[in-house]
């Protein structure tokens, strides 16, 4: 077989012609083997490429590994799960397979006996639509039991479900979302964008929170708020050195797993929702700024026993102070007579200068969805400069004045207080408002208040707890301050020796004579019995007695 | 004579050439096909057991709750924690603690 070769016996006669004719086809035989060596050169060069750019099925498997989430999990400062995101089914329907919508409603009834049978007989007849959703956020165990049932024209839809496993605890911090996981409060909604960013990257989102921390607050002041018949409690603690806001607890509370059920009086954050006057809470700060500016000092005697008159305006003591008194005496009494007079020395200008730097002017910076801005309306007569040097007259939220009290932990200095557990390396931003040698002098004088004024109940044998107590007289119905409505607080510091932490704790609505240092300050000292160990602080108990 | 009969060999030999490569290529790409197909039914069942993992690590936060634990160590051993706490007034909590330990004093 000669395929392609000149055959004949006239062969050299017809090479010459044919060597003419010859010509295109050995162009079009080089054309082809250009091609050939074209497509093999392609394919060489593409095994080339697969040889050194790796498995690409690898490459795959490996994004493919991560799975993507609409939200991240929240997870507490040790890692202790406090929502995700987990498999859920909406029950659906398509009408136009549905012959007996009445039938499958009363079967549905039978899981699902919350469901309105009117309503879903509705829409199971709805043939207007190719897909109707029954319920959302079906469980696993709920889509078998309508499995079971095995009605036609009933179907499912995977979809995504938000889970809180610790139910009530921390509630109002972590907030909630709605069916489409929508966040509607809390950090679900002030962590929006990073909760989702989370998702994608499957990576939690941890926040400074400590569920042993929180679950002892929260216990106690259920128990607390109870036990003065109050309407609502508020408690914050935080590491005052970070920020770190380690619980954080409002009463009373709700599920998140069943928000729609609660009631809007159970969904309020009162840490940084409520606005309140902060009452005696503030006094230190008073008495700070005076020293600070120079307008008094430790040695200052003051004679308190009279009431004070300000322009027609009598203030007085709810229990007079006898003799002369020294600074630490009007910290310890809580003398609103003292604190007004030193207030009025320093001036609104500066007080509100002051007020300022303390943050108690702005909203706090928590990552929630709401913080509520403070009503701090400027001084305009003498009478309310003296009132705000006593602490009325400037409403602000408690995870405000917990941030302002940060002062007393960083040698004068604020630092924001944060729900985001901050790595140990991080930079902390500390705003200066006070000397570390009048925060010092102050700390003093705040454990003088747990050991010989209205705070002794928040005393901790071992602990040395500093605090003040805060009672504020609520606004009544007529516009001025009703006796027996109070709000009673107790914003305390610890340990005193080596400041670190800072509690604030507070009741609304208390009755009449229940002042802070009553019903908040020994709610207080349950709570860090309970919780110094968990925060590697001793508490020395009293030996038993013989 | 020779060069034309090799190079008609030659032509011969590519032809089979690329028909090796295209079945080869067919083959490569049935393959790689079907193991996408085995791929994508793992990451099903990755995903599906990863769904099954988080609904087991979201019940295991639950059972290791503080309240789950509390209510558990009242109903099987009679700790009441909290109530104690609340009930109890600072003196009375104070006795139920530990003594303290005796301490050297410095000079």
């Amino acid at each position: 077989m000669k395929p392609f070769g000149p055959t004949g016996a006239f062969a050299p006669e017809r090479s010459f012609t044919g060597a003419a004719e010859a010509a295109p086809a050995r162009n079009r035989v080089r054309l082809l083997a250009i091609g050939i060596f074209a497509v093999l050169l392609l394919l060489a060069g593409r095994a080339v490429q697969l040889a050194f750019s790796g498995d690409p099925l690898s490459e795959r498997s490996r994004s493919a590994a991560v799975q993507v989430l609409p939200r991240a999990d929240i997870v507490d400062r040790n890692g202790v799960l406090l929502a995700t995101t987990v498999r859920a089914y909406a029950l659906t329907a398509t009408p136009s397979r549905v012959w007996d919508a009445p039938s499958i409603a009363a079967s549905l009834a039978s899981v699902f006996p919350e469901l309105d049978r009117e309503t879903v007989v509705r829409r199971l007849t709805d043939t207007s639509r190719q897909l109707v959703y029954l319920r959302r956020g079906l469980t696993p165990e709920e889509r078998d039991r309508v499995h079971e049932l095995g009605l036609a024209g009933i179907g499912f839809e995977t979809e995504h479900h938000r889970d809180y496993p610790q139910g009530t605890l921390a509630a109002h911090t972590l907030g909630f979302t709605d069916v489409d996981l929508n966040a509607l409060s809390g950090v679900e909604r002030g962590l929006d964008a990073q909760i989702r960013a989370g998702g994608e990257a499957g990576r939690p989102v941890r926040l400074s929170l400590d569920v042993r921390v929180q679950y002892a607050l929260e216990e106690e002041l259920a128990a607390a708020a109870r036990a003065a018949g109050a309407s609502g409690g508020s408690a914050i603690l935080i590491d005052g050195r970070t920020g770190e806001t380690l619980a954080l607890a409002s009463w009373p509370t709700f599920d998140p797993n069943e928000a729609g059920r609660a009631t809007e009086n159970m969904r309020r954050d009162r840490v940084a929702g409520d606005l309140h006057e902060l009452g005696s809470t503030i006094k230190p700060f008073t008495i700070a700024m005076a020293l600070e500016e120079e307008l008094t000092t430790s040695g200052e005697l003051f004679d308190l026993s009279v009431p004070f008159d300000i322009d027609g305006s009598v203030i007085e003591d709810h229990e007079p102070v006898r003799g002369l008194a020294s600074l630490r005496d009007i910290l310890a009494h809580s003398s609103n007579i003292g604190a007004a007079r030193l207030a009025l020395r320093l001036g609104g200008a500066r007080q509100r200068s002051y007020f300022e730097r303390l943050g108690l002017t702005a909203p706090a910076s928590l990552e929630l969805g709401r913080n509520q801005a403070p009503l701090a309306p400027a001084a305009r007569s003498r009478r309310d400069v003296a009132g705000l040097g006593f602490g009325y007259g400037l409403a602000a939220t408690q995870a405000t004045l917990a941030g302002a009290y940060t002062v007393f932990t960083n040698n004068g200095a604020r630092v924001e207080p944060t729900l985001l557990a901050r790595a140990p390396d991080a930079a902390i931003e500390r705003t200066p408002v006070f000397s570390p040698e009048v925060t010092r002098q102050l700390m003093v004088y705040l454990r003088g208040v747990v050991t010989n004024g209205t705070g002794r109940a928040a005393d901790v044998p071992g602990l040395a707890v500093a605090g003040k107590t805060g009672t504020a007289e609520k606004l009544g119905a007529t516009s001025a301050y009703d006796e027996s409505r109070n709000f009673s607080s107790f914003a305390g510091v610890f340990p005193s020796n080596d400041p670190r932490y800072v509690i604030v704790l507070a009741l609304d609505d208390t009755g009449e004579g229940a002042a802070g240092g009553m019903v908040a300050a020994p709610a207080v000292a349950r709570t860090l019995r309970r919780i110094a160990p968990m925060l590697g602080l001793r508490v020395e108990p009293r030996a038993p007695t013989r | 004579m020779g060069k034309a009969k090799l190079t008609g060999w030659l032509q011969i030999a590519a032809a089979i050439l690329i028909a090796v490569l295209a079945v080869g290529l067919y083959r490569a790409k049935s393959d790689a096909a079907r193991t996408e197909a085995h791929v994508r039914v793992l990451q099903a069942d990755v995903e599906q057991r990863e769904a099954a993992l988080r609904e087991l690590r979201a019940e295991i936060a639950q059972r290791e709750s503080p309240a789950n634990v509390e209510a558990l160590a009242e109903e099987r051993l009679g700790v009441v924690i909290g109530a104690e706490s609340a009930a109890l007034p600072e003196s009375a909590l104070s006795d139920r603690l530990p003594a303290p330990r005796p301490t050297e004093r410095r000079e």
